[in-house]
């Protein structure tokens, strides 16, 4: 098993807040696939949980580090790009 | 204990009609078990937790799909978080330590609950949070939480305060809400207000009331009446103008575009006594130019009503974030860096949002008039008069809300041309009382002695340094209140754009020499409700 890494910025005016911290859950639930959130550098959390996610205290305009456990290339950049918009706000 | 008829419990009132019906009591909540540890196995407690979440999640579908709309996302969430893995995660190590499930999930939640304290964002959702918690210890121990209420009758429920999920459950049967606690900007306050619920909160007397007993509730009068019917309900006072223009000048309260082109096209109010101008900010990812700032500005100067118009600088904190400010988390948001203290790391951006008023002010032609929150001391007011007539030709003025400048307030002769008195903070900062607390609730009331005392020092200094003095908090909405601010020596009162008709009335059906009788009557007054009730009796006998 490969680990896909991607880069993706919080734009939503309040952070990661609740909202789209269960959307990430949601998503990363039903893919089934480890995938894992934090900032370069710092310790990373699963995605499974967004109470995790929360709890990092992510504030808008922060860039966050995610990586996918999987073979298919594609889906880890389709789990990226709709992450990625979950955190549009 | 039983009550006479007739017998007067007192409290704040919210909404204008009145309602009579048969006490509810929503019973305070039996206290949870202590957390213990479990003789049984880990096998055993694993699976008694699993049930327990499973019916709270359950229930929680339930309110979400009777509440419908946007309350229904709110109950999908919550499920979310109650249901999340790493939290049953740890909530099974407890287990294994030996705990019983209802102290696991208890000690699990606590653990997120201190990850996620500390920062406002997250402070609602610590809420939910630990209310889940509670859910789920309380199915394990079989102890009822949910209202029960029914669906015919008229019931005036009674009870300490009420929560989102408690309030998402009033049936059509709530006629009336009484709170024993909790203040007029409580939930309970603001669900009722929209949904004409009438209500009196932080009623502690009502603790005396049996379930099936019949009251009054009377809002406008500010009580509960044991025993009584519509006809005793306090009537709101009616007042007729008798001259063209109130006493003072009414302005409107406005924070954006269409509220400016509301109060022009749907009251009488002569400016604008405050315009909020941290709405604009609020939802940009990024610093506005000066160009788009003064664009913005422009429109909204030309829509707004005839009259000066007097804006104010951003009046944002770390619980109010501007997004692009970056503002760190401080343990007091309310006491923290906030409103002009911002220009200690945002010089830059508080000249470009002057400089782009300069600009507006010119294109459009209006009046207008600069001013600056949270101003504490005289040299602060100083800093910010320099800087605002070095960039620009409005008239200069500070926002009073701190009791350290309301005490100086002669000394601001010669530095602004006029200040303008925000009673909700100035409440706020002058009990000592957060304005959103519930057990405080009667401390934020505009009547409260201390507070009146204050605006007669305010405007006895503003007159002696003479400039003028505006009221622009939520007190000068109240029709009778407005009367008692133009009896104390307050030039104008700026409004919400809802009740500039009502205060123009009250404010047009007396000349001076009553207002200051009336104003007179509430100074010496040593309670909120002595002094309503004073300002009531002399308007009543207008």
């Amino acid at each position: 098993m490969s680990v896909y890494t991607h880069e993706v910025e919080v734009l939503d005016p309040i952070g990661l807040h609740a909202r789209p911290a269960s959307q990430i859950t949601k998503l990363v639930k039903e893919t089934e696939l480890n995938v894992e959130i934090g900032r370069a550098g710092e310790e990373f959390v699963k995605a499974k949980s967004a109470l995790m996610l929360m709890s990092l205290k992510i504030k808008t305009g922060e860039k966050l580090t995610l990586t996918v456990e999987t073979d298919d290339e594609a889906k880890a950049a389709d789990i990226a790009s709709q992450i990625q918009e979950f955190l549009k706000g | 204990m039983s009550l006479a008829a007739g017998a007067v419990l007192s409290g704040l009132g919210v909404g204008l009609n009145s309602a009579v019906g048969e006490v509810f009591f929503v019973k305070p909540q039996e206290p949870l078990p202590e957390w213990t540890k479990s003789s049984k196995s880990a096998a055993d407690e694993t699976a008694e937790l699993k049930t327990a979440i499973a019916n709270v999640a359950a229930n929680l579908v339930a309110l979400g799909e009777r509440a419908g709309g946007t309350s229904a996302e709110i109950f999908e969430a919550l499920t979310f978080l109650l249901e999340d893995e790493e939290l049953f995660e740890l909530a099974e190590t407890h287990i294994e330590a030996g705990w019983s499930a209802a102290a696991a999930y208890g000690k699990a939640v606590d653990t997120f609950a201190e990850l996620l304290g500390g920062d406002a964002d997250f402070d609602e959702r610590v809420k939910d949070l630990q209310d889940l918690s509670k859910r789920v210890q309380a199915d394990i121990a079989g102890i009822e939480m949910a209202l029960a209420l029914p669906e015919i009758g008229r019931l005036v429920l009674v009870g300490e305060d009420f929560s989102p999920a408690d309030t998402a459950q009033f049936t059509k049967a709530v006629v009336g809400v009484i709170t024993l606690k909790g203040g007029p900007t409580s939930h309970t306050a603001i669900i009722c207000r929209s949904r004409s619920i009438p209500a009196v909160v932080s009623c502690g007397s009502a603790a005396s009331l049996n379930n099936g007993d019949t009251v009054l509730v009377d809002p406008v009068g500010d009580r509960v009446l044991f025993g009584g019917d519509e006809s005793l309900a306090t009537k709101a006072i009616t007042y007729i103008a008798i001259h063209e223009e109130p006493l003072i000048p009414v302005r409107a309260n406005i924070g954006t575009l269409a509220d400016a082109e509301n109060a022009t096209a749907k009251t009488q109010a002569v400016g604008v006594g405050l315009f909020r101008t941290e709405l604009l900010y609020l939802n940009s990812k990024v610093v506005p130019t000066v160009e788009e700032q003064a664009a913005e500005y422009s429109s909204i100067l030309a829509a707004a009503p005839q009259g000066p118009i007097v804006v104010r600088t951003i009046d944002a904190g770390s619980d109010k974030p501007v997004p692009f400010l970056h503002m760190p988390h401080e343990e007091n948001p309310a006491l923290g860096v906030r409103g002009f203290r911002l220009i200690q790391d945002h010089r830059d951006f508080i000249e470009n949002q002057l400089k782009s008023l300069e600009i507006a002010r010119v294109k459009t032609g209006r009046e207008v008039w600069v001013m600056a929150p949270m101003i504490a001391t005289v040299e602060e007011a100083k800093q910010f008069s320099d800087l605002a007539r070095s960039l620009g030709g409005y008239k200069v003025g500070i926002m009073v809300e701190t009791p350290s400048i309301a005490a100086l307030i002669d000394q601001l002769a010669g530095i602004v041309d006029f200040v303008s008195v925000g009673t909700n903070d100035l409440s706020q900062y002058l009990f000592a009382a957060d304005r959103m607390n519930a057990n405080l609730g009667s401390l934020s009331n505009h009547w409260q002695p201390a507070l009146i005392r204050t605006l007669a020092r305010i405007a006895d200094g503003a007159a002696k340094g003479g400039f003028s003095v505006g009221v622009c908090g939520e007190s000068a909405s109240d029709p009778a209140f407005a009367v008692v601010l133009a009896g104390l020596g307050i030039d104008s009162v700026s409004v919400s754009v809802s009740q500039v008709g009502a205060v123009r009335t009250s404010l047009s059906a007396l000349d001076l020499a009553k207002a200051k009788e009336v104003a007179n009557k509430v100074l010496v007054a040593t309670s909120p409700e002595a002094a309503k009730a004073a300002a009531l009796d002399a308007l009543a006998q207008l």
